[in-house]
């Protein structure tokens, strides 16, 4: 195995997928079976509605040219990828380099309109994805130009118990995960218990699986538990109420005793 | 593999000790991740984070709601993330027996599963439209990458010869720590005592017009503090029926000095 060419083909699998898959992002725009993605349509919109302009077509044409940028860089990664396995290694570095190009054009874009916007927590995100598009370039690059190492992994005994170990552990795992699994699955649709934290007020301690079924069934069960109580008033506990993250959402029921 | 010693140099125990510490951190952040998957959902001392409903609720969210398909994701998960942690423990232990061609190795085949992981937590971040996830998981995939190129070529880097710093200079931070340490335990314990009353404390509420109330609850109030609250507040006005609560949102809260602030609609009981 060569290490450098590996740590190449990791970086460049990285920056294929996620360039296809924001192609993709754009091509289905909305939530479907088997893919959720972002809306960018809605955000798009939305951002410039808050600069004044209400006119869909700026924001189509946006998201039109922001699309097309993002096209280019996945075929230049996936041009880079392909000639990578074919072992045109200089081909793989010029492909690789015009779609590290197109994707910081894109970012930097991103950036200005973050900051036109107003909008801090995506120039975050868009800021940290140009730093680290522009270092994995630099790793890249100095897998390019230093000299290339290979590992000869032997089934000596440390990689033995290695995978002995590894093996062990991921079957111990497994089961456990199985079994956590099997457990709590029926969290998914069981109406959860409610108790009576002062008097007509009951709190309702939700499971991470809980959902808007379970908030049906749960409500449907305390009705038939109390009939002779009427619920006039639903409250979510906010998350300053949660421990931490160990509480998934606290449900508050205010009743009344039917007269 | 070939069998390279390191020389005994007292130079480089500055490279070893990142080294090491590089080592630690990712058999720790494995070592964590393989527990959090065996222990599943929150018990007394570990919390960690129910992985099965999470992955349970973006399956759902793809419209794959039978658990065949998050169990068999979390247990491809597992199963990178507990060799990683073997690799990584493998580079550890040939590290301190000073092999350091085969710490090279078993390092390398860790960062190579740490990349396969990361990018393939990135691409279910981008199907089930995640993207604060993508970020935490393109951050990591980022250090990833970083701490292999550090791991193999700090050696280039100069560092100070040797860790000696003048007796002077020894006696006033250690005499520097120690004031300052003293202050801020006596601070935090000092808080502890005076504040630690507020996680239940009852807050009384406060009439803002005929018929609508507010509690402004301090940082530490928990859900028992609310409880208590209302438990009150019924109690005070027992001809008062509450039949709306409304919590204050962030934009109405004084940027961060604000903690949950509810306000509460009553009408007659007839």
């Amino acid at each position: 195995m060569k290490e450098k060419k590996t740590i190449q083909l990791f970086i460049q699998i990285y920056w294929t997928f996620f360039g296809a898959l924001t192609v993709i992002d754009k091509i289905v725009p909305d939530v479907y079976l088997y893919w959720v993605g972002a809306d960018f349509y809605t955000l798009f919109i939305k951002s410039f509605a808050s600069l004044g302009i209400t006119d869909p077509i700026f924001a189509t044409i946006a998201l039109a040219v922001i699309s097309f940028i993002e096209v280019l860089a996945f075929v230049c990664y996936l041009f880079s990828l392909i000639n990578l396995f074919k072992g045109k290694d200089k081909f793989s570095e010029e492909w690789f380099y015009r779609g590290v190009s197109f994707s910081v054009l894109l970012f930097s874009i991103f950036s200005i309109g973050d900051q036109v916007f107003g909008d801090r927590f995506n120039l975050l995100e868009h800021g940290i994805f140009w730093i680290i598009l522009v270092v994995s370039w630099a790793v890249y690059k100095y897998c390019s130009l230093t000299e290339e190492r290979v590992i000869n992994f032997s089934l000596s005994k440390d990689i033995k118990i290695g995978l002995l170990v590894g093996t062990l552990l991921t079957v111990i795992t497994s089961y456990l995960i199985l079994d956590f699994s099997k457990n709590t699955f029926t969290n998914k649709k069981q109406p959860v218990q409610g108790e009576e934290v002062v008097q007509d007020v009951y709190k309702f301690d939700f499971p991470f699986l809980g959902d808007k079924f379970v908030m049906e069934n749960t409500l449907k069960a305390f009705e038939e538990k109390h009939p002779n109580l009427k619920v006039n008033y639903i409250y979510t506990g906010p998350d300053e109420l949660n421990s931490k993250k160990k509480t998934h959402m606290l449900l508050y029921v205010f009743t009344e005793q039917q007269k | 593999m070939a069998n390279n010693y390191l020389e005994s140099n007292n130079r480089i125990m500055g490279k070893d000790l990142i080294r090491y510490f590089i080592l630690i951190y990712w058999i720790s952040f494995w070592l964590f991740n393989v527990i959090d998957k065996i222990i599943g959902g929150a018990h007394f001392l570990f919390v960690g984070k129910d992985r099965f409903a999470q992955m349970e609720r973006l399956f759902d969210s793809l419209g794959l709601g039978n658990p065949i398909f998050a169990n068999t994701a979390l247990i491809i998960t597992a199963g990178l993330e507990t060799f990683a942690f073997v690799f990584f423990s493998g580079a550890l232990y040939h590290f301190i027996k000073k092999n350091i061609d085969a710490t090279r190795s078993w390092f390398f085949i860790g960062i190579v599963l740490t990349l396969t992981t990361f990018t393939y937590f990135s691409i279910g971040d981008q199907i089930f439209g995640d993207h604060f996830e993508l970020l935490e998981h393109g951050l990591f995939w980022f250090i990833t990458l970083l701490s292999w190129i550090i791991f193999i070529r700090i050696d280039k880097i100069q560092l100070f010869d040797n860790f000696s710093i003048g007796n002077k200079q020894v006696f006033a931070s250690i005499v520097f720590t120690i004031v300052i340490t003293a202050v801020s335990t006596f601070s935090i314990f000092s808080h502890n005592h005076t504040s630690f009353i507020e996680r239940t404390q009852v807050i009384d509420a406060v009439k803002i017009t005929e018929n609508k109330y507010k509690i402004k609850f301090p940082f530490l109030a928990g859900s028992k503090a609310f409880e208590s609250s209302i438990a009150k507040f019924k109690a005070d006005n027992p001809s008062l029926n509450i039949n709306y609560i409304y919590t204050a949102p962030a934009p109405l809260r004084l940027a961060e000095s604000d903690g949950l602030i509810i306000y509460i609609q009553t009408d007659s009981i007839k």
